[in-house]
């Protein structure tokens, strides 16, 4: 920490804590973090889930996951599938740990887009206020205005089909991945823009900053290294749940047909067709669809218990 | 502001009375042990009901729909649900039964050479009205009627849906009140599929026209009360369900059923489900995998054949094409290699086969020619022998440098994205790289012009089911002149193929009015496609109806499915 | 306040152009008209040819979308084609309230359109928000008198799981629970799709019986996020100075947590619940085409998949036009109900 900034106020709360050496922020954090029984449930959940649709591909080949058997197709879970058969015979069970990678990729990169630009609006916008405030603060209220799902859905019509396949690493992606990853995160940023803004109007006008001003840091290196740093809390609980709104919004658009497109796996587009088979085949849409709710769910609980930690002032909806 | 205080406590008192609500009433829903309150509707329901609930038995056959109309003009829509149901309220001038044979409506008979409708040059064609046509409410149906259809279909002021054959007609005359006599500037062979599909009443139409100089916007687009069919339009609520009612001036017969309803429902899955529950007596257009459901339940399946094939298009533009497609043994290896059987064995149940030509099921189709057999060491010889060998040893066959990789495109279709994942796996075993890739399909089928990736050519495989002019064998989409260009960006034959030959024969059947001859001609060209695989049939799309037991009478025409619902019946 | 609110809806001016124009745009690649226009073949070319030209789509984009704007019955079109403008055009442009009409039903009106199927969007959404704030408001109220019960943890951590539950997973599983497997068990069982049955007619008992599960899966993400709020906002004003002096003072308690704490603490879901609509209206196109609702989510769904422009924009303005006006509702209503809070 450095010496001109004021002491996290959150530092001098807890009785205990001041009979211990100091600690620092990071420790400070796990402590309130640990206490928090449901977080701790959500970070193993989460490993878990990373780990099985990671580590499954030492099982199943990717060509494997892409096998087509018509003569077994939809069949229910078996020993041989134990998570049943799709409509042309594909091995659920290997769909789901490739889908799942693409949907937690998914997340994540839509919130690194999001969460770029959410903070660079926001922090323009709350650093230089005036009439690029103004501006850039009518742009964000033009996309809250108009519910996210349905921009989404033009969007996808508008981008759809106009980014070709891609390889990489030798395995290649349906276009579509890029495209629902770029509308995702350019259509759910205007919240933490928000949120950041509302930090930046009050960290510039705190003393520590005013200093800095006054021995004439660079405004690149005021925004960078003073006020950023103290806004990290909240930016990085809106950006852990803003992975979870990824996943479930791209089940939500792939749900109502334009989402990724095969061949490439998602839980999401594993729903698609389920719809039809919701009485014969159950299996279709019980596994991806139990695998978003609970990965939805993890990082919830890990919001839930980081904004605890890093933030403890906040009330959590 | 001196209401405040008063509001605050309005608002108060909002959120306590809701409390109170909440702790006398545990939900508002009716808890599930209420029993399905059929029973109880009838004393609640409003009595503009009353129609649906007359108590002894009324015959109300239901049809569930998955699409909503766009509009019920017969001349403003394109759309299959809306042209099936225009049988049902609508009249064509002539139907199709269910051997696809036309059977006069309007006209006392077909006309044809020996009757005189049809003249020596072939070019005019004569149609006699029947002396006792009305409309539903009882003013006659006369020749005027057939010279104000085609007047609005050719107005450029109104936005018909396709001016189709009406804009090759040279001239329309109406000698009398009976008699409709229709000039071509060239003989015109697949006038009897295409003419009079639906009919205005120009004395409901007339004053909205001379009102407003277009019937777009006409009332009647939407609540089409006076129609020609054996029902009669009553109400139409967006979303939700359509009623006609039997219409007592129907000419050809009483209807034996009092009423239509169709239920829109937005999917497969709602339709099957209401189907299998017995909340529905006829539905369509689901998929093949819906079927063994529906048997199951005691839905009885009828397979109509209307024309349509499911087959895959080559982009063949000799420039921008892929150079392994400009091979004809290269098409012949793809259609070898696929194994449209299997396809059609497991993944579409049985119920229908590959298809051969663009004519399947019509006479129209050379009977000699079988479907092109599963054969992959064939193909692999044929690609071979074509110079398209794996040199690099990546599994995937090249020349020149070029890999033989195919961009293999459809609509988001089901059953076309599982076709996709199959025919991707059948493809590489013989060394050909499918690249898949779906849309939309208000995308996929956008013209060049509008970017469609089939029109453009960015696809050098493009699946779809398509029909010709059924039960008329003619179609646009191989002519030379159809291929799009920045100048003509409207064209429709996205294959980029000008083959001469077929371009001369295609133009030469649409001047054959005699059958006979144009029978051969279409041979020829069913043979020449086949056998340079200008276009893969894939399956033979016939459209499906599921009826339920208590439907009887039921017979069903590929054009006009629902010719005879005038003799349908309930069971009691 | 009146020039508070005069002001907020100046301001929505710029924004609602902003909008329209990013709308419009997007919505002219978003897929062709024209391509099948609903039916199973291509359109054929020169219909395709002579459509472009009287829906006005061969027009520059800078046109059409001045067309839409402000109308076009200040000039004339060619509409048969042979390059003499000599029909006045009819359209007034949505600044006259003319949202044109719709491409799919040719001829229809984008506002009566949408006005068939909004009372059904309505009536589905009113009862949802109706649900919720009841529910959200018993299960907050509960939970927060109740701090740490064994019940209060069982309670937090349902919500917690319903809080997380995607809309369509909700739907689909009280689907297969109550309407699939009740059915094949024998058990009364609510219907699966649409407003009501055929045969029984669109009657009140119909349709409240074919809301159940609509409802259930509309308002369920949103009762759980809203109890969990009001649960904070009434334990951080069952700590106030002002509860501890009327508990102080007596009061039965009844009257405390009703009138005193509920009072205060309810100010804040004011806020929420009218900065919500968005989201309501986006779980309400998925619930719609989950239970077939013949609503506005639907209308949206159908019209989108045939490119349907002018009804896409009527939707789209309609429901942006609503969250703003929603907005200064709220932010007005917030004023009235807290004194503290003063607008100028």
């Amino acid at each position: 920490m450095k010496p001109d900034e004021p002491p996290a106020p959150h530092a001098l709360l807890n009785a205990d804590e001041l009979e211990t050496p100091p600690l620092t922020i990071a420790q400070l954090t796990w402590r309130r973090f640990r206490r928090h029984k449901m977080a701790l449930f959500g970070a193993t959940m989460l490993f878990l889930l990373v780990l099985y649709a990671f580590a499954g591909t030492i099982f199943f080949s990717e060509a494997y996951a892409n096998k087509t058997d018509t003569k077994a197709r939809l069949q229910p879970p078996s020993a041989a599938h134990p998570f049943g058969t799709d409509t042309v015979g594909r091995d659920i069970l290997a769909r789901t740990i490739y889908g799942g990678q693409i949907s937690i990729i998914i997340g994540l990169t839509a919130m690194l887009v999001e969460t770029i630009v959410g903070v660079v609006i926001g922090a323009l916008s709350g650093y230089y206020g005036g009439k690029l405030d103004s501006l850039l603060m009518r742009v964000t209220e033009a996309i809250i205005v108009i519910p996210q799902i349905f921009l989404l859905l033009v969007m996808a019509k508008y981008f759809g089909g106009k980014v070709p396949n891609i390889t990489l690493l030798g395995r290649t992606f349906s276009g579509s991945v890029v495209v629902i990853i770029m509308i995702i995160g350019l259509t759910s940023w205007p919240y933490l823009a928000r949120i950041v803004r509302a930090e930046f109007l009050s960290l510039k006008e705190n003393e520590f900053i005013l200093a800095a001003r006054a021995i004439g840091t660079p405004t690149h290196e005021i925004i960078l290294r003073h006020i950023l740093p103290n806004s990290i809390a909240p930016i990085i609980v809106a950006a852990t749940l803003g992975v979870a709104s990824a996943i479930t919004t791209e089940a939500y658009i792939s749900f109502l047909g334009l989402g990724v497109r095969p061949p490439t796996a998602t839980w999401g587009n594993m729903l698609e067709g389920a719809y039809n088979y919701i009485e014969n085949a159950y299996w279709l849409w019980v596994f991806p669809g139990f695998l978003i709710a609970i990965t939805v769910l993890s990082i919830n609980f890990l919001g839930d218990g980081l904004r605890d930690a890093l933030d403890p002032h906040s009330r959590a909806i | 502001m001196k209401t405040k205080p008063f509001l605050r406590s309005i608002a108060f008192l909002i959120v306590i009375f809701s409390l109170a609500i909440a702790a006398c009433k545990p939900a508002t829903p009716p808890p599930t042990e209420v029993a399905p309150p059929v029973e109880e509707t009838e004393p609640v329901a409003p009595p503009v009901e009353e129609p649906t609930q007359a108590p002894e038995a009324r015959k109300v056959a239901t049809f569930i729909w998955t699409q909503e109309f766009d509009t019920l003009n017969p001349l403003y829509t394109n759309m299959w649900f809306s042209s099936i149901t225009q049988q049902i309220w609508n009249c064509w001038a002539w139907d199709f039964d269910d051997q696809n044979a036309p059977h006069p409506v309007l006209v006392t008979e077909m006309p044809s050479k020996e009757n005189g409708g049809i003249s020596e040059d072939d070019k005019t064609i004569t149609l006699t009205l029947r002396d006792d046509i009305v409309w539903s409410d009882g003013e006659p149906i006369t020749s005027a009627d057939f010279k104000f259809t085609y007047e609005m279909v050719i107005d450029p002021k109104n936005t018909v849906a396709s001016a189709y054959p009406y804009d090759l007609i040279a001239s329309l005359e109406t000698p009398d009140e009976r008699t409709v006599v229709i000039s071509f500037n060239e003989p015109f062979a697949p006038w009897a599929a295409s003419l009079w599909h639906g009919l205005l009443p120009e004395h409901v139409l007339r004053p909205v026209y001379e009102a407003e100089g277009t019937i777009d916007n006409a009332e009647w687009n939407r609540a089409p009360t006076v129609g020609c069919g054996p029902f009669t339009f009553v109400e139409w609520e967006s979303g939700s369900f359509a009623r006609f009612v039997a219409n007592e001036n129907y000419w050809l017969g009483k209807p034996k059923l009092d009423e239509i309803f169709i239920r829109f429902v937005p999917d497969d899955a709602s339709q099957i489900a209401a189907l299998k529950a017995g909340d529905g007596d006829l539905g369509t257009f689901f998929a093949y995998s819906d079927v063994p459901d529906l048997e199951a339940a005691g839905i009885q399946i009828i397979k109509v054949f209307s024309g349509y094939n499911e087959g895959w298009f080559f982009y063949l533009d000799p420039e921008k094409g892929h150079p392994a497609l400009q091979d004809v043994r290269v098409r012949q290896a793809i259609a070898m290699a696929f194994d449209r059987f299997s396809l059609a064995e497991d993944l579409l149940l049985g119920l229908t086969q590959p298809a051969v030509t663009l004519w399947d099921n019509t006479p129209y189709a050379d009977p000699t020619l079988e479907a092109w057999p599963y054969d992959p060491e064939r193909a692999k010889q044929l690609l071979d022998e074509a110079g398209w060998i794996d040199t690099n040893g990546d599994g995937i066959r090249d020349k020149d440098g070029v890999e033989l990789v195919l961009t293999y495109g459809t609509t988001t279709r089901e059953v076309r994205q599982d076709t996709q994942a199959v025919a991707q796996q059948q493809l590489l075993e013989v060394g050909i790289q499918l690249e898949l890739v779906n849309f939309d399909p208000d995308l996929f089928f956008s013209s060049y012009g509008e970017g469609g990736p089939a029109a453009k050519g960015e696809l050098d495989i493009f699946e779809y089911s398509t029909t010709t002019e059924f039960p008329d064998p003619n179609m646009a989409d191989f002519l030379c002149s159809e291929i799009p260009t920045d100048d003509a960006p409207e064209g429709v034959n996205w294959e980029s193929l000008c083959d001469e030959e077929l371009d001369a024969l295609f133009r030469l059947q649409a001047t054959q009015v005699d059958f006979a001859t144009r029978q051969q001609t279409f041979y020829q060209i069913s043979r020449m496609i086949f056998e340079k695989v200008y276009w893969l049939g894939v399956w033979q799309d016939p459209d499906l109806f599921g009826i339920s037991g208590s439907l009887l009478n039921v017979k069903l025409s590929g054009a006009t499915p629902f010719f005879n619902i005038f003799e349908w019946d309930l069971a009691e | 306040m009146t020039r508070y609110i005069i002001r907020r809806l100046l301001q929505a001016i710029p924004l609602l152009l902003i909008i329209s124009l990013i709308l419009f745009l997007l919505m002219q690649t978003m897929g062709d008209p024209l391509a099948t226009m609903g039916g199973r073949t291509v359109t054929r070319s020169e219909d395709r040819k002579r459509l472009t030209r009287q829906l006005g789509l061969d027009k520059p984009l800078i046109v059409q979308y001045l067309y839409w704007l402000v109308g076009n019955d200040w000039t004339k079109l060619d509409l048969d084609g042979d390059g003499i403008l000599e029909t006045r055009g009819t359209r007034r442009g949505v600044l006259r309230g003319d949202f044109g009409t719709s491409l799919v039903n040719r001829g229809v009106p984008v506002t009566q359109v949408i006005w068939s199927r909004l009372p059904n969007t309505l009536l589905l959404m009113l009862t949802a928000e109706a649900f919720i704030l009841i529910l959200a408001l018993i299960i907050g109220i509960y939970s927060a008198l109740r701090q740490y019960s064994f019940l209060d943890n069982i309670v937090t951590t349902i919500t917690f799981f319903f809080y997380s539950m995607p809309v369509f997973f909700f739907g689909l599983g009280v689907m297969y629970i109550f309407a699939v497997n009740f059915k094949k068990w024998g058990l009364p069982y609510l219907p699966t799709v649409g407003m009501f049955e055929p045969e029984a007619g669109k009657s009140t008992s119909q349709i409240i019986w074919h809301m159940v599960l609509p409802v259930a899966t509309l308002s369920f993400g949103f009762i759980a996020g809203y109890s969990r709020y009001i649960r904070s906002t009434m334990l951080e004003v069952m700590g106030q100075d002002y509860v501890r002096t009327a508990k102080a003072k007596g009061l039965p308690r009844p009257q405390i947590i009703y009138i005193h704490a509920l009072k205060n603490a309810a100010l804040p879901i004011v806020t929420i619940v009218g900065l919500d609509l968005p989201f309501l209206l986006g779980g309400a196109i998925v619930t719609e085409r989950i239970f077939a609702w013949p609503g506005m989510g639907r209308l949206f769904l159908d019209h989108v998949s045939r490119s349907d422009t002018p009804v896409v924009m009527g939707i789209l303005m309609m429901i942006a036009i609503a969250v703003i006006v929603f907005q200064i509702i709220t932010d007005v209503t917030y004023a009235w109900l807290d004194p503290r809070i003063r607008y100028k």
